[in-house]
């Protein structure tokens, strides 16, 4: 009920609004669009002579009297700089350029997933859900865009990727099509985005239709260099191995039933002894390019921009790439004076190409074929197995559309919006493996999932200005959002011949004689009882209300207050609504003391307080104590229920979840300043910030007797602290020669502040959550070395020292008792190392010679470790070799010789203990890194080109040169190559150096 | 001015609209809200029909058949760990057949902790407590489906309990769900446990039928509307009870009781369609252990048209490999010096070699004179196939069927000193293998326990076959140590003892 009266008060106001704008007669001035439009065009034109630093645009919006930026810390980039870069993802486009919004690339695979964090990471990343719920929101026009919701690893024995085509939601933003990329970090400004903002939000404003008639061309092409690597073959690995039999058996067999690999054994047999050149099929000199071309025009009242693009982005290993086609069209139109509609849309149909890797194949296919031959060395064979895979096909298609369709009423001080945003992104995976890839068996798979998005948005908002020096600025807002998530899938296994590929199913519901058909919608070519099929779907709809007030006093104070109220499907219903405040205030120094100074040119202190709901992504968590058909078990997850029934049982490998969960929310506190001084020439921005996650659910494992893998709980905090800086001069500024330099870096440390039931410590797999330590480090056993000999172990009770158990012998790891107490467990554990950077950022350097310049854009990351898991693999061969599982697998990358061999001791990998695990700090190493991301020289045509028959308003070229080199203490392949738990397996497709030739032209 | 008087009354038109558009989105603001999952069911929507009891009774069902077959548990408890097996590959079934339990292997962790055996619990534990809900609520649920499903729910967790008493001696002993209020439990005796569960099962007994949906007069009528093919091996009868009691009895080392329970099914075993197996049908794919048949006294099929099978989970997972199916090495096999030790009676037609010393049968092992002789007792392909191309499996899980009750039968006739009453049931289940020369010069134990081991490889059994024989001889001080030192037990998995701290450690493995 009193939501009911909420949903008055609003009312209410906006018809008060109304009637006031109405009372007063519309006296207002042209409309605001035309204003809007003649600002983007002086971005345009500015464009074209690069001597903007980042800060300069927010000291123009500060100019520009709007008190929303005042308060807030948010940092604009131009998409003209980003567009040069030869990416596909947004996050490839922004890395390094924002003060606080770390990006992780996983892979250089083109289209792959990305994740983002903005000043650290609120929860610890323990599976991809938690990657899910720390994202940003990205915001395209207003549309908050959705991503792949998570609930589909719930079906999956293995967590590599994402049902479906795991496609980078974020593959879909052509960088020419937008006018402003902004990163709101604070509550004064993600506030207004409500709940899913509550990690930051970047927004993303495409450009406006301009009314003069202009076309727009952008383009480049390139080469992306293949890699050189060092390849090895069955004699380097035996070798390697032959090592550890010289040392620890007599006879070259460490027990009787000992089988040694036969690919290894057989020195004579070229396939694996020959020569290694399968580097040859698997690396390329790969193709990039990029075009776009936008027309724009109308008159004042009408006008629109319509855009196409292709882009394409070979990767240079495993035959990787994609293809992305994309129209943008955007218009507005004012049939009369106070009334605004435009509308925006854009489509893109991406196609992804992916990579070939076992791994991920055998993990598709839920099976494991015979592994005791690996992919052989040499080129012959391996082309050889390239064949059998182009029998089949691996097509991953997206389709995002985004669009909205908008009404303004401008009525002078009083402005209404409604808005109606729709954002649908479906992912299509057909997949057929022949039957020579899978010793004799085919397999189809046939998938189909979708996330939408559909939001209305009200919002209304009047400003009234008394004597010229109060300015009041109130804004009303509701909005609602229906977000669907759905996928179906089916597969099947063994068709009856390779040239049927797809799973055919039986079409006629009713027989001929008009009876119903029992086979309807039964396979046709695979055997019924090999052929699964999966459904699955979640709602996650969310209500908001807010309110805003902004007031400044002679443009020297201002002040800001923000009160939200969200409903969330998600959220128990006890406790569905979140009611938050956001409070916000700004002092310019400047006006207020130092307005005749010289030195100082601007000088603003900004600072913010508040909370923000953050939501559940999971609908179960809003049910209480809850069945589910959750009884598979290791290797076979999906069973559905128990003779051709299906199940009802507690959730009892998901976790118990228990009534009385509350909304859990991130307290924020933002303190900053912006400077300017020497007359604008340096631009200094510094935002210290404390986040406080409060109430987030955490899985605790516990009630074992229950029979519950883990308790759902909530409860826990996590505090994230840091400080953004965002540095830039203009060195050098004559009419001839220029210098802009400009630093962002983000310091972060994050800290587990509580856990659920007040508990100090909780142990999940192989990490340790401890409060007050930070979440993002790993637990591990210290290495000291190697016991030599039986004599050198120590004797504790007349036993010799033992680990969990297991008395400990020559060969095996020295590792440090901790505590003291004479055994070695997990209590010998420490926490270790970061998996995220303590400081990240980039340093950007622009240098200009008459119609000359050169960029040279560097980026970092400090602090940050990794482990190197790829090489604990290969000393771990005893437990890795000739099963038919996930630790057998080995990619043809198996033959590439990464990292530093003669680092480790040579342990006996028999050994029991496992010697060369990954929980010690044995493959703990400093990934911090500096890379030289992009060098990149142009040359301003415009004015050699103009003429009167050729109204030219800009004609740019360019060559860029990316991921030029890297510098790192990193002994494996390239640092940032590295899953969000930080562990290095080996998997990433290297991120390639690129050159690039480009144009940007406008007429 | 003429022109602000036309935006006024567009004005004066919009604010209806704006008002219909605020009133719409108030009313559908709790309906936005409030939607169920439509991926889980909540509490409000479960126990209020009879597929609510059958979804739940069968979600027991399918948690024990999880637990046992999880990591292929009931044959690594079972048949791995005495070490007559050997794995080439696997390092940690090398650690588990050389009794190394502490090594740290996933397997071997997972196979130390107990989680999913107390889903089995409370599963069955919620259950009783809300099944009442469903008879309150649907008329459809009878009197009778109440009596008989509490029954099967109560002969589970008594079953699950034997179980879990047997891998770990003292467990913790929780018979109520405390849903949301979970306390830790300490571990309780086991022999207190082994005779509450004797008890349950009992009770449980007078309750089960004989037959699912066969006119049973303790089952009229079709269980939930299937017929009794649908249910004929799939769920517990009164022969599945007597016979697990049995076991438990013998585990207890009571052999009296053993007697009298054996007897039972010996008596009825037909009332519920069970009957001895021929060697070609206990061995053949599409025999004794595909799909589900009256025969599987107690077990828990994977049905092929059910489109239940898997490649994991099944014993075929560990043993087969080439020529058997396409794959190299098995995981585990049994050396031919072991096998030729353990099958000695000419012509047995389960596996006996001729005077040539070729085998008369590739019943129970392929490939015998081959580097790795291939178990293929059981060997449940697909739908009932031989084809080698690909390792899925159907086979069912049977904790026990007839033969193993006649030789434990015996065991307890020869333990009780009816010398005679023994000899008889062992050569019950000896000339059904084609052995018709029994030898009985030699101790009736050691024939009784040679011919279980013969009978029943690979069935989960030897382990504890092992200990029982052990403790009826009393002559292997090795083994007799094992057991007084608790070490046939399990360790408890290290992570269950920090996340409650009233356990401990069985002795033998801190």
């Amino acid at each position: 009920m009193r939501y009911l009266w909420l949903c008055l008060v609003v009312f209410a106001a906006i018809t008060t609004c109304a009637l006031t704008g109405l009372a007063k007669g519309n006296e207002g001035k042209k409309g605001k669009m035309k204003h809007a439009v003649f600002n983007n065009n002086v971005y345009a034109r500015r464009d074209t002579v690069v001597k903007d630093s980042l800060l300069k645009d927010s000291i123009n919006i500060i100019k520009r009297h709007t008190i929303y930026n005042k308060l807030t810390d948010s940092v604009s980039k131009k998409p003209y700089d980003l567009s040069k870069f030869p990416g596909v993802s947004l996050q490839q486009l922004l890395k390094g350029q924002f003060a606080g919004l770390y990006i992780q690339e996983p892979s250089g695979e083109p289209g792959s997933v990305q994740n983002m964090f903005i000043r650290g990471v609120p929860m610890p990343l323990l599976s991809p859900r938690d990657v899910y719920q720390s994202q940003p929101l990205v915001v395209l026009d207003g549309i908050p865009l959705v991503t792949e919701h998570p609930f589909a690893y719930d079906i999956q024995l293995y967590n590599y990727n994402r049902m479906g085509t795991a496609t980078n939601p974020f593959a879909d933003i052509d960088m020419n099509n937008i006018a402003s990329v902004e990163v709101l970090k604070d509550l004064a400004a993600t506030a207004i985005y409500g709940p899913r903002a509550v990690n930051g939000v970047i927004i993303l404003t495409s450009k406006t239709p301009v009314a003069a008639k202009s076309v727009t061309f952008d383009s480049y092409v390139g080469l992306a260099q293949r890699p050189h690597v060092t390849t090895i073959n069955g004699k380097y690995e035996n070798a390697f191995r032959q090592r550890f039999y010289d040392l620890y058996t007599t006879n070259g067999r460490y027990s009787d039933d000992e089988n040694y690999p036969i690919y290894l054994s057989d020195s004579l047999n070229n396939v694996y002894s020959g020569k290694s050149d399968w580097s040859d099929l698997y690396y390329r000199n790969a193709v990039v390019y990029g075009i776009n071309f936008g027309i724009s025009g109308g008159t004042d009242r009408a006008n629109f921009r319509f855009s196409l693009g292709d882009l394409k982005n070979e990767g240079v290993a495993d035959g990787t790439g994609l293809n992305r086609y994309s129209a943008m069209f955007n218009i507005n139109m004012k049939p009369i004076k106070w009334l605004l509609f435009s509308a925006m849309v854009n489509a893109n149909r991406v196609e992804r190409q992916r990579n070939k890797y076992l791994r991920d194949r055998f993990a598709q296919i839920n099976y494991f074929p015979d592994l005791s031959a690996p992919l052989p060395p040499n080129k012959d064979f391996y082309a050889d197995y390239l064949e059998q895979y182009k029998k089949g096909f691996d097509n991953n298609k997206n389709n995002i559309i985004d669009g909205y369709a908008k009404i303004g009423i401008d009525l002078g001080k009083f402005k209404f919006v409604t808005t109606f945003n729709v954002d649908y992104n479906e992912g299509y995976r057909d997949v057929f493996y022949a039957r020579t890839l899978l010793q004799g068996n085919s397999y189809a798979s046939n998938y189909f999932g979708f996330s939408q998005r559909i939001m209305a948005d009200n919002r209304a908002t009047y400003d009234l200005t008394i004597n010229k020096v109060h300015d009041f600025h109130f804004e009303l807002g509701q909005s609602t959002q229906w977000d669907i998530y759905k996928y179906s899938n089916a597969y099947a296994y063994k068709g009856v011949n390779d040239y049927i590929k797809i799973n055919l199913l039986v079409s006629n519901p009713k027989n001929p004689d008009g009876s119903d058909n029992p086979d309807y919608l039964n396979t046709t070519a695979f055997p019924r009882e090999l052929t699964y099929r999966f459904l699955d779907k979640t709602k996650d709809n969310l209500v908001s209300f807010y309110a805003k007030t902004d007031y400044s006093f002679k443009g020297k104070y201002f002040l800001s207050a923000t009160v939200r109220a969200d409903g969330s499907s998600n959220a128990q219903p006890t406790s569905r609504w979140f009611y938050s405040p956001v409070l916000s205030a700004a002092w310019s120094i400047k006006k207020e003391l130092l307005s005749n100074n010289t030195i100082i040119s601007d000088l603003v202190l900004r600072a913010s307080a508040g909370r923000l709901g953050r939501l559940n992504a999971f609908d179960n968590y809003a049910q209480g104590p809850q069945y589910t058909a959750s009884v598979g078990y290791t290797g076979n997850l999906t069973v559905p229920g128990y003779n051709g029934f299906g199940v009802l049982t507690r959730p009892y490998s998901t976790g118990w979840v228990g009534y009385g969960i509350p909304w859990s929310y991130s307290n924020q506190l933002n303190l900053g300043t912006d400077a300017s001084l020497l007359n604008n020439r340096l631009h200094l921005s510094v935002d210290w910030y404390l986040k406080q996650e409060k109430n987030l659910l955490i899985g605790i494992p516990a009630f074992a007797e229950y029979g519950y893998k883990q308790s759902i709980e909530s409860g826990m905090a996590v505090n994230n602290t840091g400080i953004d800086v965002s540095i830039s001069a203009n060195i050098i500024q004559s009419r001839k020669f220029g210098w802009t330099s400009s630093l962002n870096l983000n310091h972060n440390a994050n800290k587990l502040k509580a856990l659920p039931r007040g508990l100090k410590q909780i142990t999940i797999d192989n990490k340790l959550l401890k409060v007050g330590s930070p979440v993002d480090q790993y637990w591990l056993l210290t290495n000291d070395g190697i016991y030599k000999s039986e004599s050198e172990i120590p004797v504790v009770n007349g036993q010799p020292l033992k680990y969990n158990g297991i008395a400990l012998h020559a060969g095996d790891p020295r590792w440090r008792d901790i505590n003291g107490d004479n055994v070695i467990d997990n209590n010998d554990k420490t926490l270790k190392g970061h998996s995220l950077p303590r400081i990240s950022g980039g340093y950007d350097n622009i240098f200009r010679y008459g119609n000359w310049n050169l960029n040279v854009n560097l980026y970092f990351n400090l602090g940050r470790d990794l482990i190197h898991q790829e090489m604990a693999n290969r000393f771990d061969f005893i437990n890795r070799e000739g099963n038919s599982d996930v630790n057998s697998v080995k990619e043809i990358t198996f033959w590439e010789k990464r990292g530093d061999y003669s680092k480790y001791p040579l342990y006996n990998p028999w050994s029991t203990v496992i010697p060369y695990r990954v929980d010690q700090d044995l493959f703990l190493e400093n990934a911090s890194f500096l890379k030289l991301r992009t060098v990149s020289i142009g040359y301003d045509l415009t004015k050699a080109v103009r003429s009167k028959k050729i109204k030219l308003s800009r004609f740019y070229v360019y060559a860029t040169a990316n991921n030029v080199f890297t510098i790192t203490p990193y002994t494996g392949q390239d640092p940032e190559l590295v899953n969000y738990d930080g562990y290095d397996t080996g998997y990433g497709l290297p991120i390639p150096r690129t050159y690039t030739l480009g144009v940007k032209m406008e007429l | 001015m003429k022109n602000d008087h036309k935006n006024h009354v567009i004005k004066m038109k919009k604010i209806p609209c704006i008002v219909l558009l605020y009133i719409t989105a108030l009313m559908s603001c709790n309906k936005t809200l409030d939607i169920d999952s439509s991926r889980v069911v909540g509490e409000k929507n479960m126990w209020n029909k009879l597929e609510d009891a059958r979804a739940g009774i069968l979600g027991v069902y399918a948690l024990t058949r999880a637990a046992l077959s999880d990591n292929d548990g009931h044959w690594l408890y079972g048949d791995v760990r005495t070490g007559e097996f050997i794995s080439p590959n696997r390092q940690d079934l090398k650690a588990l057949a050389s009794n190394q339990l502490n090594a740290s292997y996933p397997t071997i962790d997972a196979l130390s902790d107990w989680t999913r055996f107390y889903a089995i619990v409370n599963a069955a534990n919620i259950f009783l407590e809300r099944i009442g809900d469903v008879k309150a609520a649907d008329k459809r649920y009878t009197d009778n489906y109440l009596k008989v499903d509490v029954a099967q729910v109560r002969f589970l967790r008594a079953f699950t309990y034997f179980y879990m008493v047997r891998i770990w001696g003292d467990v913790p002993f929780v018979t109520a769900s405390h849903d949301g209020k979970f306390e830790n439990q300490p571990r309780e005796n086991s022999n207190k446990i082994l005779v509450w569960a004797q008890q349950e099962m009992l009770k449980a007994a007078t309750d089960l039928p004989f037959v699912y949906s066969g006119n049973d007069v303790q089952q009229p009528g079709n269980y939930y509307n299937e017929d009794a093919t649908r249910w004929g091996g799939a769920l517990a009868t009164k022969n599945s009870a007597y016979a697990v009691l049995a076991h438990l009895a013998a585990w207890q080392g009571n052999y009296a009781d053993v007697a009298t329970y054996t007897k039972f099914v010996e008596d009825n075993y037909g009332k519920s369609g069970i009957n001895y197996q021929s060697t070609e049908d206990l061995t053949k794919s599409n025999g004794f252990f595909f799909n589900k048949n009256t025969s599987q006294m107690f077990g828990f099929d994977s049905d092929w048209g059910h489109i239940d099978g898997s490649v994991a989970g099944h014993l075929e997972e560990l043993t087969l490999a080439e020529p058997v199916v396409n794959k190299k090495v098995p995981d585990i096999y049994i050396p031919k010096d072991t096998i030729l030790k353990i099958f000695d009676q000419p012509k047995d037609e389960r596996f006996s070699i001729d005077t040539l010393g070729q085998p008369r049968s590739e019943r129970y092992f392929t490939n015998i004179n081959g580097k790795y002789p291939i178990f293929s007792k059981i060997k449940v392909i697909q739908g009932g196939v031989s084809d080698p191309t690909f390792r899925y499996f159907t086979s069912a899980l049977i904790f026990t069927r007839l033969e193993d009750i006649v030789l434990l039968r015996a065991e307890a006739l020869a333990v009780l000193g009816d010398l005679t009453g023994a000899e008889n049931e062992v050569t019950v289940v000896m000339t059904r293998r084609g052995i018709t020369e029994i030898d009985f010069s030699q101790d009736i134990i050691d024939l009784i326990f040679k011919e279980r081991h013969r009978e029943l490889l690979g069935e989960g059994h030897r382990w504890y076959d092992l200990i029982r024989y052990n403790k009826i001889k009393q002559n292997n001080p090795v083994f007799l140590k094992l057991i007084n030192s608790q070490g046939i037990y399990w360790p408890v998995s290290r992570k269950l003892i920090s996340q409650n701290t009233l356990l401990t450690q069985n002795p033998f493995w801190k």
